[in-house]
């Protein structure tokens, strides 16, 4: 199968090629410390790989796809050349990209060890967020009397940011585990809860009467009815929730934990290494990259009948 | 048996602060297995009728019996297709017509349901369709659907409100037909209460029309339509008490209409057209 490159797509393989070249054939300055750049080889190769992979797979967004690699790669190649190879600034604040990468080859078991606690945290907070917002939402939505009562608390206490509660979680539950599946709760709960009441609000009436003269009892009118019904908008709500439960997690295990993404960035970030805290920062990144597309993925698949 | 009884129907609306009077003083006997059109201007109140009968509203005073039982909320007795709003948009055809079933019917086993399902698909021609979303068919299609729906789950009576009232002239004559089909079929008609804003539909259609008139909404007359059945649309538009019968419905339906508008028309010539 043959492809043809836009000017982008030229320019990135162009950029990726010089990056290649400089890691590869002239040597980082001592001050860099670089004891190995075969993971930051291993990424150039990646970002080839997947820019090829990307253009099979999405051939009609060609150009969206070569302009974005190729930013990525200009950035890659002047991150090389003037911080890895030049050393412009001072290289303990602002480290090459070899050494950068490097941190992933040294510290890979304590990250990934992170990652996997992290991941626990963010899925028991955020799965218990879902059972207990969605329904409670979808109930406060159908009978507009108890919404009533409860919307103006939910306004009062739903702006209160979930890392407020940290230090007086931290005291009352046992453990960190315990504290911080709390606040992520917190942060995921009100804005799911909020998508859920208002993706009721929103239903067309006429929808809601016809499902009626089917004779439904409310138990399944709020499930089988209510419930897809606002997916549009419970989804939207779990979007702003994901992203809240992510803070609030990175947060909590900075001040809280002795493990995790959070507490690894402000771990090293005590003993001045500045390589390992961008390596984190580009960890959180991928991590909620990948996230987000399982997100996106989920929610098309469930909203499918929405587009034709 | 079923029929419905409305006896005395009195129903206000409060809109901001102004009371209007939807229905005021209907009665109206439909038998069982009579087909019966409601046939008015906008506001009159022929869809609040049907929303009692189905149970969805409460009159305000007076009765409404269905099989001589008073109507007391919703029920899978009484089905209903409305405009475009009847089936759910995250349902595939086949889904609509199943979640009807399995909420509606007793089934021994999945395999029934599905069977029963397909089955109604295939009546009003759409098995092709069976895993295609709402969206993605045309509002024939959608009605189709409904229709099949409401024959599905086997109710005393069908409410129909305006069904093919968003449908080109083509397709709306097509869904007549099926209609006509469908429920002339096997034993025992349903007793049907079809709300139009169409003459010749519901000349086609109905044993009786009951002409309403708005402000307050009430039953201004009652026609029997005793044409034979089953109908054939060519011969019928031709016969000469069908064009009576069309011209009398008309001018009894657009003579209050005709009668404002030229009063506007009047008020309007007094004080001059503005430049």
């Amino acid at each position: 199968m043959t492809f043809s490159l836009t000017r982008s797509g030229y320019g990135v393989i162009l950029f990726l090629a010089a990056t290649l070249v400089l890691a590869t054939a002239i040597p980082d300055a001592l001050k860099q410390a670089v004891t190995s750049n075969a993971v930051f080889i291993g990424v150039i190769i990646l970002l080839f790989v997947a820019f090829a992979a990307s253009l099979l797979l999405h051939p009609q967004e060609a150009r969206t796809v070569s302009d974005i690699f190729l930013l990525i790669s200009v950035a890659l190649f002047f991150w090389e050349l003037l911080l890895g190879k030049l050393t412009l600034l001072d290289p303990l604040l602002f480290p090459g990209p070899a050494r950068v990468f490097a941190v992933f080859g040294e510290d890979y078991a304590l990250m990934l060890q992170g990652l996997v606690n992290s991941l626990a945290l963010l899925g028991a907070g955020f799965g218990l967020a879902l059972v207990t917002a969605i329904p409670l939402g979808l109930f406060l939505g159908w009978r507009k009397r108890l919404f009533d009562v409860a919307y103006p608390l939910a306004k009062a206490i739903s702006p209160i940011p979930p890392t407020a509660y940290l230090p007086y979680t931290i005291v009352l539950l046992p453990t960190f585990a315990t504290a911080s599946i709390f606040l992520i709760f917190i942060g995921a709960f009100w804005p799911l809860l909020v998508g859920a009441v208002y993706g009721v609000f929103s239903i067309d009436h006429r929808l809601v009467n016809s499902a009626r003269t089917l004779g439904l009892s409310e138990r399944d009118m709020i499930k089988k009815v209510l419930f897809p019904a606002a997916l549009p908008s419970i989804f939207s709500g779990a979007m702003i929730a994901f992203i809240m439960s992510f803070i609030t997690l990175t947060v909590a295990e900075m001040i809280a934990s002795s493990s995790g993404l959070g507490w690894y960035i402000q771990y090293n970030h005590e003993f001045a290494n500045y390589d390992k805290v961008i390596a984190g920062i580009i960890l959180v990144a991928v991590v909620v990259i990948v996230l987000m597309y399982f997100f996106d993925r989920i929610q098309k698949y469930s909203l499918r009948w929405q587009n034709p | 048996m079923a029929a419905i009884d409305l006896k005395n129907i009195g129903m206000v609306f409060g809109l901001n602060g102004t009371r209007h009077t939807a229905l005021e003083g209907v009665n109206l006997h439909i038998r069982d297995g009579e087909f019966i059109s409601l046939i008015g201007p906008s506001g009159c109140g022929k869809s609040t009728i049907i929303d009692l009968v189905s149970g969805l509203k409460t009159p305000g005073s007076g009765e409404v019996l269905v099989d001589g039982q008073q109507v007391q909320g919703p029920g899978a007795d009484r089905g209903t297709v409305f405009q475009d709003y009847s089936l759910f948009p995250w349902m595939t055809a086949f889904e609509n017509i199943r979640f009807a079933l399995e909420h509606t019917r007793v089934f021994s086993s999945k395999k029934e349901i599905n069977a029963e399902t397909e089955r109604y698909l295939g009546l009003v021609g759409l098995s092709r369709f069976s895993h295609a979303y709402p969206n993605t068919l045309s509002g024939g299609m959608r009605q189709r659907i409904s229709i099949a729906r409401m024959f599905s789950i086997n109710p005393k009576v069908f409410l129909m409100d305006e069904p093919f009232g968003a449908l080109d002239s083509l397709n709306r004559i097509y869904m007549q037909d099926l209609l006509l089909r469908l429920w002339s079929q096997g034993t025992g008609r349903k007793t049907v209460l079809f709300v139009t804003h169409d003459v010749d539909e519901a000349l086609l259609l109905s044993d009786r029309i009951a002409i309403m008139s708005p402000s307050p909404g009430r039953i201004k007359e009652v026609i029997d339509i005793t044409f034979e059945r089953p109908r054939c649309r060519k011969t019928l538009t031709a016969q000469a008490d069908y064009i009576a019968l069309k011209s009398h419905l008309l001018s009894v339906l657009y003579c209050e209409m005709l009668d404002e508008i030229e009063k506007q028309d009047q008020e309007f010539s007094e004080r001059g057209v503005p430049a």
